[in-house]
Order: C-alpha cells, then sequence, then structure tokens
C-alpha cells in the first residue's frame, strides 16, 4: 500500500514521447514479422533440410516459452527500461543479419535464440514502457493505442514482405528487417527516459524488506491465475485455426489461394488497428469483463463458421472474428495483468508468467489440430477447437472477476 | 573439397611416396628455426631408411612450405570434374508447371533401398509460410531444365493430392505411368521401380 500516485503528481508524459512509442511498436511488429513463420521459408530457399528447419523452430519456440518469465522479471529488474528494450531490438537486428548474410547451421541457431530471447524481454517492456509514461489511471487507451500501431506494423509487414518475396528474394525481407532496426531505435529514443517512471513501469514498489513478498502474493493470486488459465484456453483453440484453414484454402482453390490467405492474415491486423483505441476506452468505462467475454466468445464463432463454411473466399470474412478476439485481448491481456498486478512491483514478471500461459496453449493448439484433422478430418478439428474455445469462454464468465479499479476514488491501492 | 589428380601432380605425388617422412621434416624445419644442420639431423634421425631427399634438404630451408602441398592421401581417392553447369544442387529449388505457374520448392528426395531417387517432395502453396502443403511428386515427372526445373502436373492436380507426413503412407503424384499413380494403399517400394537391368528375386 501507500503507492501514492495521486492526481496532483499525475504523470504527464510529452508528445514527443508517446509518438515515439507509437512508432517504435509500429516499427518492432514490422521487425518481429520478419521472424515468423516465414524463417521457415526462407532457410527452404537457403537449402536446408526439414528436419534441420523443424528444429530451429522447436528451439525458437522452446526459448520463448521458458524465456518468458526471465524476461519479464529482468524488465522489473532493469532500471531503464527503454535501455532494455534497445539492446533487445539490437539484438534482434543482428539476428536478420545473420539470417540474411549466414544461413548456416550454427549462426542461424545462435541467431534464434537470441532473437526470441529479445523477444521475452521486448514483450513486457512495451508494457512497462507504456505504464511508465502514462501510469495506471491512463493505461487502457494508452493500450489500445499500443495494440493499434503493433497491428498495423504486422499488417504493413506482412504486405510488405509478401512483396519482396516475389519481386525479389526471401533473403531481402531479412536484409529490410535488419534495416528496420534504424527507425526502431530512432523511434525509441524519442521517448525520453526522464518520462518512464521506473516504480510506475514495474506497478509500484518491487520487493520491500520481506524479500519476494510481491512475488508470492503474485504467484498465489487467483484473478492472475485464473486469467493465465483462460488465455491458454484460448490459444490453444485459436493458434491452428488459420495455419489449418490455409492448409484447406491451397487444397481447395488453387490460383487464389495464396491472396486469399494473405487476406486472412492482413483483414485482422485491419480490424484491431480500427477497434482496439476504442477497446482501450470502453474497457475504462464499461469494465474489463465485458470486453473480455467479446473476445473470448467471437473465437468459438469463429470455429464453428470455419467448420460449416461451404466456400473458403468466406473465411476471409471470418477473420473480422479474429480481429475482434485480437483487439479485445490485445489491449485486455497487459491491462488486466496491470490491474492484478498492481502495486507488487511485479508487473512484468506478471505479463511473463501470462506469456508463458500463452505461449504453452499455442504449442499444443497446432499439433493437436494437426492430429485431429489428419485422423477425422478438419471439420472434427475445428469442432473441437470450438469445445476448447467454448470452454475458454465459460472460464471467463464463471473464474474471472472484474479487476477494473474502483473508479469513483481514482487510483487507490488495494 | 575433392583432391582433383591431374596428371602432372600425380607424378609429384608418386615421385613423393616418401611424403610422411617430407611432411615430417618440414616440421622439423619450422620448430628448428634458422640451423640447417640441425634440421638435417632430426630428418635423418626420424626417417633412418632410404631419404635420399634429406640430403638436398639444407638447401630447401628458404621454403619449407613449397613441400606441405604434396602431402595429400597416399593412394588418390578416385574423382571426377564436374561441371557446375551440368549438375545442381536440387533442395530449395523453385519448382514451376509447364504453363509457368509457381509450384513451390523441392524440400526433400525420396529414395528406395537400391538409392533409385523416387519422388521429391514440393513444399506447394501458401503465404509467408502459411497454408503450404508437403506434396510428393514422382522424381519422373520433373524435368531439370538449365534455367528452371519443371514438373508435369497441374496446380489443381497437385493442391488435392493429401499431405506428405512423416511414418504414413505416402501418395506420390505420379506421371501417367501407373504403378505409381496410384499407390494409396502401400507404399511399395519393390516393386515397379526398373527391373531390367537387375532383375532381382524373381
Amino acid at each position: 500500500m501507500l503507492f501514492m500516485e495521486t492526481k496532483t503528481n499525475a504523470p504527464r508524459p510529452s508528445r514527443r514521447s508517446l509518438a515515439g512509442l507509437d512508432w517504435f511498436i509500429f516499427f518492432l511488429a514490422d521487425v518481429q514479422t520478419g521472424f515468423g513463420p516465414f524463417v521457415a521459408v526462407y532457410l527452404t530457399a537457403a537449402r536446408w533440410t526439414q528436419q534441420d528447419i523443424g528444429f530451429i523452430l522447436s528451439v525458437t519456440g522452446l526459448v520463448s516459452l521458458i524465456g518468458r518469465m526471465p524476461g519479464g522479471a529482468l524488465v522489473d529488474a532493469a532500471r531503464s527500461e527503454r535501455n532494455a528494450a534497445a539492446i533487445a531490438v539490437v539484438c534482434i537486428g543482428l539476428s536478420a543479419l545473420t539470417f540474411a548474410a549466414l544461413p548456416a547451421f550454427a549462426p542461424v541457431l545462435l541467431a534464434s535464440v537470441l532473437s526470441s530471447g529479445a523477444n521475452c524481454v521486448l514483450a513486457p517492456a512495451i508494457g512497462a514502457i507504456s505504464l511508465g509514461l502514462v501510469g495506471h489511471a491512463m493505461i487502457g487507451p494508452r493500450l489500445g493505442r499500443n495494440a493499434r500501431f503493433a497491428s498495423l506494423g504486422t499488417g504493413f509487414a506482412a504486405a510488405g514482405m509478401g512483396i519482396t518475396g516475389y519481386f525479389f528474394s526471401s533473403r531481402s525481407v531479412f536484409i529490410v528487417t535488419a534495416l528496420l532496426l534504424v527507425p526502431t531505435l530512432i523511434a525509441l529514443s524519442q521517448i525520453r527516459a526522464t518520462e518512464v517512471d521506473p516504480v510506475r513501469a514495474h506497478a509500484g514498489v518491487a520487493s520491500p524488506d520481506p524479500p519476494d513478498h510481491g512475488l508470492l502474493r503474485l504467484a498465489l493470486n487467483p484473478p492472475l491465475l485464473a486469467f493465465a488459465a483462460c488465455n491458454a484456453l484460448f490459444q490453444l483453440a485459436n493458434a491452428a485455426m488459420l495455419p489449418l484453414m490455409g492448409s484447406i484454402m491451397t487444397m481447395r482453390s488453387a490460383n487464389w489461394a495464396t491472396v486469399l490467405i494473405a487476406a486472412c492474415i492482413i483483414v485482422p491486423q485491419l480490424v484491431v488497428a480500427a477497434l482496439s483505441p476504442w477497446v482501450g476506452r470502453q474497457a475504462d468505462r464499461w469494465g474489463r469483463r465485458p470486453l473480455l467475454l467479446l473476445g473470448f466468445g467471437a473465437l468459438p464463432l469463429r470455429c464453428l463458421l470455419f467448420a460449416y463454411t461451404p466456400d473458403p473466399t468466406l473465411v476471409v470474412f471470418f477473420q473480422i472474428l479474429d480481429g475482434i478476439s485480437a483487439a479485445a485481448l490485445g489491449v485486455l491481456v497487459p491491462l488486466v495483468i496491470a490491474d492484478i498486478a498492481r502495486d507488487t512491483g511485479r508487473f512484468n514478471l506478471a505479463q511473463g508468467a501470462v506469456g508463458t500461459a500463452v505461449g504453452v496453449g499455442a504449442s499444443i493448439s497446432t499439433s493437436f489440430a494437426g492430429y485431429v484433422s489428419d485422423h477425422s478430418g478438419s471439420q472434427t478439428a475445428f469442432l473441437d477447437l470450438a469445445a476448447v474455445a467454448t470452454f475458454g469462454f465459460l472460464f471467463v464468465l464463471v473464474a474471472m472477476p472484474e479487476t477494473r479499479p474502483r473508479q469513483s476514488t481514482g487510483s487507490e491501492s488495494a | 573439397m575433392f583432391h582433383v589428380a591431374g596428371s602432372g601432380e600425380r607424378a609429384i605425388l608418386s615421385s613423393a611416396k616418401t611424403s610422411a617422412a617430407a611432411l615430417v621434416f618440414s616440421l622439423a624445419i619450422a620448430m628448428a628455426g634458422a640451423d640447417p644442420s640441425a634440421v638435417a639431423q632430426t630428418a635423418t634421425s626420424q626417417t633412418p631408411t632410404q631419404q635420399t631427399p634429406t640430403q638436398q634438404a639444407p638447401t630447401q630451408t628458404a621454403k619449407p612450405a613449397a613441400v606441405q602441398p604434396a602431402a595429400p592421401p597416399r593412394d588418390a581417392t578416385p574423382a571426377q570434374v564436374l561441371d557446375d553447369k551440368d549438375v545442381e544442387t536440387v533442395l530449395g529449388r523453385e519448382i514451376y508447371s509447364i504453363a509457368g505457374e509457381d509450384m513451390g520448392r523441392i524440400v526433400d528426395i525420396l529414395v528406395d533401398h537400391k538409392g533409385n531417387v523416387r519422388a521429391a517432395i514440393i513444399d506447394f502453396g501458401g503465404f509467408l509460410g502459411v497454408g503450404s502443403r508437403k506434396i510428393a511428386v514422382d522424381w519422373r515427372a520433373i524435368q531439370f531444365n538449365p534455367d528452371r526445373a519443371i514438373l508435369s502436373l497441374t496446380r489443381d492436380q497437385v493442391r488435392v493430392a493429401p499431405e506428405y507426413k512423416d511414418g504414413e503412407p505416402i501418395v506420390v503424384l505420379g506421371p501417367e505411368s501407373p504403378p505409381a499413380a496410384k499407390p494409396p494403399h502401400t507404399q511399395q517400394t519393390q516393386q515397379n521401380a526398373k527391373p531390367a537391368a537387375t532383375a532381382p528375386t524373381k
């Protein structure tokens, strides 16, 4: 308690810092998109065997699973979130250069570990910088803005990479990725370090005299555990959807599949860009729960539509639902964590914990859906995913409390 | 990395049957520094047999490195030189249909127990790695032209094929020849290959 963040010394971040954060998130999303599924395409073109590619992808997945919590703890311990983010961005840029210049086993393995480790730091660091800049009172709209710029960046990068890869080479994608390092760092440098309050950024003062009191309180916090479980369920249902549908599209339509899949990737990003600031504002008015239910409720509906769609073209429209889910979760996941971790000083560790749950759900999802799809057909797979998604929705309904701090008294501690 | 032995080199090589000794000798020079007599002694002491070359050794001390290239493995490994315009790597190769449509890339090759190449796995379709499918196509359906590899199947034929997965029966999209065209039941590695030359058990 006694964490005084009252109206008298409410943070007043400069426009320059806020714009810096906007564009930092935008360019970072560009950079990160390069390390998605495209890695497999690139390494294939670089004459890698499928076994080696599979190994690299597994290592990357493993690092980003086990790295989340240490990454969060690191950001909590850091005195300057900005510098932590800058180092992580440089690591990603170096990894991209390594991918482009030396597509041999050892360098690529090293670069993959480096970039996924850096991502484990960056995800919480963005949340921390945001919270450090604007404080708890204004964090909702800020996270809405973050989600908008992240999805604009991803959509822009996916389109750009598609064009670059098509007209030039898959290697040029990584060169462009490495070049994007420059605007990313420039944007980051626009954020004034003095305006990012480390105490605010960690959601309070970390570990007072009884060491790790906050850690224990956080680990045993029922809302946080419930929230992590909800997100794991969401990703368990969600992560396999597009890859599975993409494969079906490729099978059903020869010439339009690529365009349709591209549209399926880009449409949700546009929806998120349009919706998320609104989500950020409404989260303060309506509370978190209605919007969480909206995001979690859109997923089972989408699963059902995927299962029964007569025409893959329609899937592009169904992806609007994906955008709704992504907008709601993109804003509310960090927001609810900020609510829960308030005054523990462990905001970023909590982000890492939920991030781990998300990663576990996502990594099981693809193998689970692939297995069901092989043995019982893709429709059964989508129906199974719908069942998991429905369970996730019900779990939110039953287990998640409203975490919005009572508005009337402004920002008081619990 | 191949050691290519041209005729001239081979001559050197055989005359340097003593190459092991020569190598020891040159190392000794390197270690002993400038004193030629010490070198000669070390060399002779280590190779007590018919080492006539060592007698001339001191005169060569100025360029000991010249001895080293003549020290490859004793009997030359059979090797041949191929023009890199005549052969090419297939992994990661882009492949096209006859009509020039993009058919993806070759990501793996399947061979039978005799080493005959049976099928290529192509990674087909998708966008940025999402939604691509791995399909096995008969090796004989691929034609390797100097500028591009051409698959004699259409996109519509390839897209509906079952996906290639480890440990499952492999459906190989074939050229028209019947044996490879419809093998969904079993995988028959043996029967259809090319019994003409070897005529195995039957």
